[in-house]
Protein backbone atom coordinates (compact mmCIF):
# COMPACT_ATOMS: atom_id res chain seq x y z
CA UNK A 1 0.00 0.00 0.00
CA UNK A 2 2.62 2.19 0.70
CA UNK A 3 4.68 1.37 -2.24
CA UNK A 4 1.78 1.48 -4.32
CA UNK A 5 1.13 5.41 -2.52
CA UNK A 6 4.94 6.45 -3.21
CA UNK A 7 4.62 4.82 -7.38
CA UNK A 8 1.11 6.87 -7.42
CA UNK A 9 3.28 10.25 -6.54
CA UNK A 10 5.74 9.68 -8.72
CA UNK A 11 3.74 9.22 -11.65
CA UNK A 12 1.78 12.26 -10.83
CA UNK A 13 4.81 14.40 -10.52
CA UNK A 14 6.04 14.78 -13.98
CA UNK A 15 2.10 15.01 -15.23
CA UNK A 16 1.70 17.94 -13.30
CA UNK A 17 5.14 19.66 -14.07
CA UNK A 18 3.79 19.20 -17.95
CA UNK A 19 0.76 20.70 -17.26
CA UNK A 20 2.13 23.76 -15.29
CA UNK A 21 4.30 24.14 -17.75
CA UNK A 22 2.53 23.26 -20.90
CA UNK A 23 -0.08 25.26 -19.75
CA UNK A 24 -0.19 27.70 -23.23
CA UNK A 25 3.35 26.99 -24.88
CA UNK A 26 3.18 22.98 -25.15
CA UNK A 27 1.66 22.79 -28.81
CA UNK A 28 3.50 24.97 -29.72
CA UNK A 29 6.92 23.33 -28.53
CA UNK A 30 5.46 19.30 -29.54
CA UNK A 31 4.76 21.12 -33.55
CA UNK A 32 8.20 22.84 -33.36
CA UNK A 33 10.06 19.55 -32.05
CA UNK A 34 7.98 17.11 -34.27
CA UNK A 35 10.11 19.53 -37.17
CA UNK A 36 13.41 19.86 -35.86
CA UNK A 37 13.67 15.94 -35.48
CA UNK A 38 13.51 15.80 -39.26
CA UNK A 39 15.73 18.82 -39.65
CA UNK A 40 18.16 17.40 -37.53
CA UNK A 41 17.95 14.42 -40.69
CA UNK A 42 17.48 15.86 -44.18
CA UNK A 43 15.29 18.93 -45.66
CA UNK A 44 12.83 18.28 -47.77
CA UNK A 45 15.34 21.52 -49.76
CA UNK A 46 18.14 18.88 -49.93
CA UNK A 47 16.15 16.00 -50.67
CA UNK A 48 14.81 17.40 -54.01
CA UNK A 49 18.39 18.80 -55.29
CA UNK A 50 19.77 15.28 -54.49
CA UNK A 51 17.46 13.82 -56.21
CA UNK A 52 17.62 16.08 -59.55
CA UNK A 53 20.91 15.63 -59.18
CA UNK A 54 21.06 12.24 -59.44
CA UNK A 55 18.32 12.25 -62.03
CA UNK A 56 20.15 14.69 -64.01
CA UNK A 57 23.35 12.34 -64.14
CA UNK A 58 21.74 9.81 -65.44
CA UNK A 59 23.77 9.67 -68.98
CA UNK A 60 20.25 9.00 -71.38
CA UNK A 61 18.32 12.37 -69.30
CA UNK A 62 18.71 16.04 -71.27
CA UNK A 63 19.70 17.65 -67.82
CA UNK A 64 17.27 20.54 -69.05
CA UNK A 65 14.66 18.68 -68.88
CA UNK A 66 14.26 17.32 -65.59
CA UNK A 67 12.17 19.05 -62.47
CA UNK A 68 10.43 17.98 -59.52
CA UNK A 69 7.34 16.91 -61.68
CA UNK A 70 8.81 14.67 -64.43
CA UNK A 71 7.52 11.28 -64.91
CA UNK A 72 10.62 9.12 -65.50
CA UNK A 73 9.30 7.14 -68.70
CA UNK A 74 6.67 9.78 -69.55
CA UNK A 75 8.52 13.01 -69.53
CA UNK A 76 12.08 11.63 -69.80
CA UNK A 77 11.86 8.69 -72.35
CA UNK A 78 13.36 6.67 -70.18
CA UNK A 79 12.43 2.50 -69.93
CA UNK A 80 11.60 0.74 -66.75
CA UNK A 81 15.04 -0.55 -66.94
CA UNK A 82 15.90 2.98 -66.75
CA UNK A 83 13.98 3.41 -63.92
CA UNK A 84 15.40 0.59 -62.12
CA UNK A 85 18.59 2.06 -62.90
CA UNK A 86 17.35 5.62 -61.07
CA UNK A 87 15.89 4.24 -58.35
CA UNK A 88 19.28 2.17 -57.43
CA UNK A 89 21.22 5.46 -57.91
CA UNK A 90 19.00 7.60 -55.34
CA UNK A 91 19.18 4.42 -52.60
CA UNK A 92 22.97 4.45 -53.11
CA UNK A 93 22.87 8.40 -52.93
CA UNK A 94 20.37 8.38 -49.91
CA UNK A 95 22.50 5.10 -48.60
CA UNK A 96 19.23 3.06 -48.24
CA UNK A 97 17.64 -0.10 -49.34
CA UNK A 98 14.21 0.74 -51.05
CA UNK A 99 12.30 -3.02 -50.99
CA UNK A 100 11.26 -4.37 -54.19
CA UNK A 101 7.54 -3.29 -53.79
CA UNK A 102 8.28 0.21 -52.86
CA UNK A 103 10.83 0.66 -56.09
CA UNK A 104 8.54 -0.92 -58.31
CA UNK A 105 5.93 2.66 -57.67
CA UNK A 106 8.60 5.19 -57.65
CA UNK A 107 8.41 6.49 -60.82
CA UNK A 108 8.76 10.14 -61.20
CA UNK A 109 10.71 12.61 -59.34
CA UNK A 110 7.81 13.84 -56.90
CA UNK A 111 7.54 9.98 -55.62
CA UNK A 112 10.98 9.81 -55.33
CA UNK A 113 11.62 12.62 -53.29
CA UNK A 114 8.26 11.77 -51.12
CA UNK A 115 9.72 8.37 -50.25
CA UNK A 116 13.17 9.67 -49.54
CA UNK A 117 11.55 12.63 -47.26
CA UNK A 118 9.92 10.16 -45.20
CA UNK A 119 12.31 7.73 -44.80
CA UNK A 120 13.20 7.65 -41.24
CA UNK A 121 16.61 6.73 -42.60
CA UNK A 122 17.83 8.63 -45.48
CA UNK A 123 20.79 10.32 -45.08
CA UNK B 1 9.31 -7.86 -73.67
CA UNK B 2 9.42 -4.46 -74.63
CA UNK B 3 10.36 -2.86 -71.81
CA UNK B 4 7.00 -0.66 -70.61
CA UNK B 5 6.43 2.67 -71.20
CA UNK B 6 4.55 3.66 -67.99
CA UNK B 7 2.13 1.69 -68.16
CA UNK B 8 1.40 -0.85 -65.06
CA UNK B 9 3.22 -3.28 -64.51
CA UNK B 10 2.33 -7.16 -64.97
CA UNK B 11 3.84 -9.83 -63.10
CA UNK B 12 5.94 -11.21 -65.05
CA UNK B 13 7.60 -7.63 -65.96
CA UNK B 14 7.61 -7.47 -62.25
CA UNK B 15 9.83 -10.23 -61.87
CA UNK B 16 12.36 -9.15 -64.38
CA UNK B 17 12.84 -5.70 -62.55
CA UNK B 18 13.30 -7.31 -59.88
CA UNK B 19 15.98 -9.75 -60.78
CA UNK B 20 17.34 -6.95 -63.07
CA UNK B 21 17.29 -5.25 -59.65
CA UNK B 22 19.41 -8.34 -57.78
CA UNK B 23 22.15 -8.01 -60.18
CA UNK B 24 22.58 -4.46 -59.52
CA UNK B 25 22.96 -4.95 -55.82
CA UNK B 26 25.02 -7.72 -56.39
CA UNK B 27 27.64 -6.24 -58.42
CA UNK B 28 27.42 -3.38 -55.79
CA UNK B 29 29.29 -5.63 -53.47
CA UNK B 30 32.24 -6.54 -55.77
CA UNK B 31 35.73 -4.30 -56.57
CA UNK B 32 34.97 -1.07 -58.90
CA UNK B 33 36.71 -2.43 -61.88
CA UNK B 34 34.10 -5.95 -61.79
CA UNK B 35 31.27 -3.90 -60.97
CA UNK B 36 31.26 -1.76 -64.08
CA UNK B 37 32.02 -4.60 -65.66
CA UNK B 38 29.01 -6.67 -64.63
CA UNK B 39 26.39 -3.45 -64.71
CA UNK B 40 27.33 -2.64 -68.22
CA UNK B 41 27.11 -6.74 -69.33
CA UNK B 42 23.93 -7.32 -67.33
CA UNK B 43 22.23 -3.95 -68.79
CA UNK B 44 23.43 -5.19 -72.34
CA UNK B 45 21.85 -8.74 -71.66
CA UNK B 46 18.30 -7.20 -70.28
CA UNK B 47 18.08 -4.78 -72.94
CA UNK B 48 18.78 -7.24 -75.42
CA UNK B 49 16.12 -9.67 -74.50
CA UNK B 50 13.79 -6.74 -73.83
CA UNK B 51 13.57 -5.95 -77.56
CA UNK B 52 13.85 -9.77 -78.78
CA UNK B 53 12.19 -11.37 -76.99
CA UNK B 54 8.20 -11.33 -77.86
CA UNK B 55 6.46 -10.27 -74.64
CA UNK B 56 4.01 -13.28 -75.12
CA UNK B 57 6.38 -15.45 -74.82
CA UNK B 58 5.51 -16.67 -71.15
CA UNK B 59 7.63 -20.04 -71.48
CA UNK B 60 10.67 -18.63 -73.11
CA UNK B 61 10.51 -15.49 -70.56
CA UNK B 62 10.33 -17.96 -67.48
CA UNK B 63 13.30 -20.08 -68.45
CA UNK B 64 15.04 -16.97 -68.65
CA UNK B 65 13.94 -15.84 -65.44
CA UNK B 66 14.94 -18.94 -63.87
CA UNK B 67 18.29 -18.91 -65.79
CA UNK B 68 19.16 -15.61 -64.24
CA UNK B 69 18.15 -16.92 -60.57
CA UNK B 70 20.21 -19.22 -60.87
CA UNK B 71 23.27 -17.21 -62.54
CA UNK B 72 22.62 -14.14 -59.90
CA UNK B 73 23.08 -16.87 -56.92
CA UNK B 74 26.49 -17.73 -58.72
CA UNK B 75 26.98 -13.91 -58.66
CA UNK B 76 26.40 -13.38 -55.28
CA UNK B 77 28.87 -15.93 -53.77
CA UNK B 78 31.61 -14.32 -52.71
CA UNK B 79 34.08 -16.22 -54.75
CA UNK B 80 32.87 -15.10 -58.00
CA UNK B 81 34.33 -11.92 -58.82
CA UNK B 82 34.47 -11.58 -62.52
CA UNK B 83 32.03 -12.27 -64.75
CA UNK B 84 33.03 -15.63 -66.58
CA UNK B 85 30.14 -17.79 -65.13
CA UNK B 86 27.81 -14.98 -66.76
CA UNK B 87 29.82 -14.88 -69.64
CA UNK B 88 29.67 -18.65 -70.23
CA UNK B 89 25.94 -18.46 -69.91
CA UNK B 90 25.63 -15.39 -72.04
CA UNK B 91 26.98 -16.66 -74.85
CA UNK B 92 25.21 -20.21 -74.45
CA UNK B 93 22.15 -18.05 -74.25
CA UNK B 94 23.01 -16.42 -77.42
CA UNK B 95 23.25 -19.72 -79.25
CA UNK B 96 19.67 -20.45 -77.77
CA UNK B 97 18.22 -17.87 -79.25
CA UNK B 98 19.35 -17.96 -82.85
Amino acid sequence: MALRAAVLRHIRLPVQTLTATGSRPQPQWSFLRLFSSHDDHLTKEEVIDRVLDVVKSFPKVDPSKVTPDVHFQKDLGLDSLDNVEIVMALEEEFKLEIPDKEADKIDSCNLAIEYIYNHPMAG
Amino acid sequence: MAASKGQKLSGMQKQVLSLYRGFLRAARSKPAEERRQIESIVSAEFRQNSKQVDRKNFLYIEYLLRRGKKQLDQLKSPDTIGLSSVNVSSSKKQNADT
